[in-house]
């Protein structure tokens, strides 16, 4: 029984996001790839959660402040294993236009292992369609 | 109710407006800023693109070896805003509608597009340097005379040549 759910469960990643300080240009854009039926993520089996607690790949984007960097990461810890996080834009990644800034102390990877990164700023919703394709693959590897 | 009728019967000819994109591709505008390429004959290396860069994502440096200039885009903290390609005065950077930026973490220091600016001797003194391409040349002094030969000289020995009496006297 536990064997065919886990099989079941794997078709259908449920989606979580996580705005760590970000300016909004990447949730429009994430909102964007799972609401409007011209890009329709929910055809890949995806589905965004409200809560952590139900969520396979986790969406974060925004470069990680001072303020929000405990909460994210109190909020990543609720995330049941196996998860996979992808990091959307280029502020998680790398810190974009804000590295160096007095409020940001590191990329978020010095925090959270990423398994994958989607530059741009924004991102098209293609290329985040793109980032969850490869985030489903890495996933069901980890079971 | 005809109306509507209308409008059901268009969306039912029509098919669902949902792109098949990861198994399809999706085209890009013509002008979408995506990834940077950048054409190392046309550069002149004059470090402006590195100036005006909001990301911090264009470094340029003098190789190793000293026998030109690195020039590296570093697209995981490229904003894509288009400055570079803005304020180019040779246009040799070019941003591309190639929006697939999805990558591997494993990939990521090396997601960069880096090409080499090669540099060559001066034909009067000799110094290694970055030529100028034929199109700004002929854009600072002119298109008489013979403006190839300049070139490929460095800025001093093109002032003197300048002093000396112009483009005919070479």
């Amino acid at each position: 029984m536990g064997e065919l759910l886990q099989n079941i469960v794997k078709k259908s990643p449920w989606i979580y996001r996580i705005n760590a300080g970000s300016c909004n240009g990447c949730d429009v854009e994430m909102a964007t790839t799972a609401l409007i039926p011209r890009y329709d993520v929910e055809r890949l089996g995806c589905r965004y959660c409200g809560s952590p607690k139900h969520a396979d790949i986790v969406l974060i984007s925004g470069p990680v402040t001072a303020v929000v960097k405990d909460k994210v990461l109190r909020v990543y810890d609720e995330i049941p294993n196996p998860k996979v996080v992808v990091a959307v834009g280029i502020c998680p990644i790398s810190g974009g236009v804000f590295r160096e800034s007095y409020s940001i102390a590191s990329q978020l990877d010095t925090y959270i292992p990423v398994d994958v990164n989607v530059p741009g700023c924004p991102p098209r919703p293609q290329a985040i369609i793109d980032g969850i394709a490869m985030a489903i693959e890495i996933w069901r590897k980890k079971f | 109710m005809r109306k509507f009728l209308k409008v059901i019967l268009n969306n039912l000819i029509k098919g669902p407006s949902t792109i098949k994109y990861p198994f399809e591709d999706s085209p890009a505008p013509e002008k979408l800023r995506g990834k940077i390429v950048h054409n190392s004959d046309a550069c002149v290396a004059c470090h402006l693109c590195e100036y005006v860069c909001a990301g911090g994502a264009i470094k340029m440096q003098e190789s190793e070896d000293k026998k030109g200039i690195d020039f590296v885009v570093w697209h995981d903290t490229c904003t894509f805003c288009g400055l570079c390609e803005y304020y180019c005065p040779t246009k040799a950077i070019h941003l591309t509608n190639d929006y697939h930026t999805a990558h591997l973490q494993a990939d990521k220091y090396n997601y960069i597009e880096k090409t080499f600016v090669k540099k060559q001797p001066c034909t009067c003194c000799g110094e290694p340097i970055v030529p100028l391409s034929l199109a700004m040349v002929e854009q600072i002094y002119g298109k008489e005379g013979d403006v190839r030969g300049l070139s490929k000289m460095c800025p001093q020995c093109r002032r003197k040549i300048l002093w000396k009496g112009g483009v005919s006297k070479l």
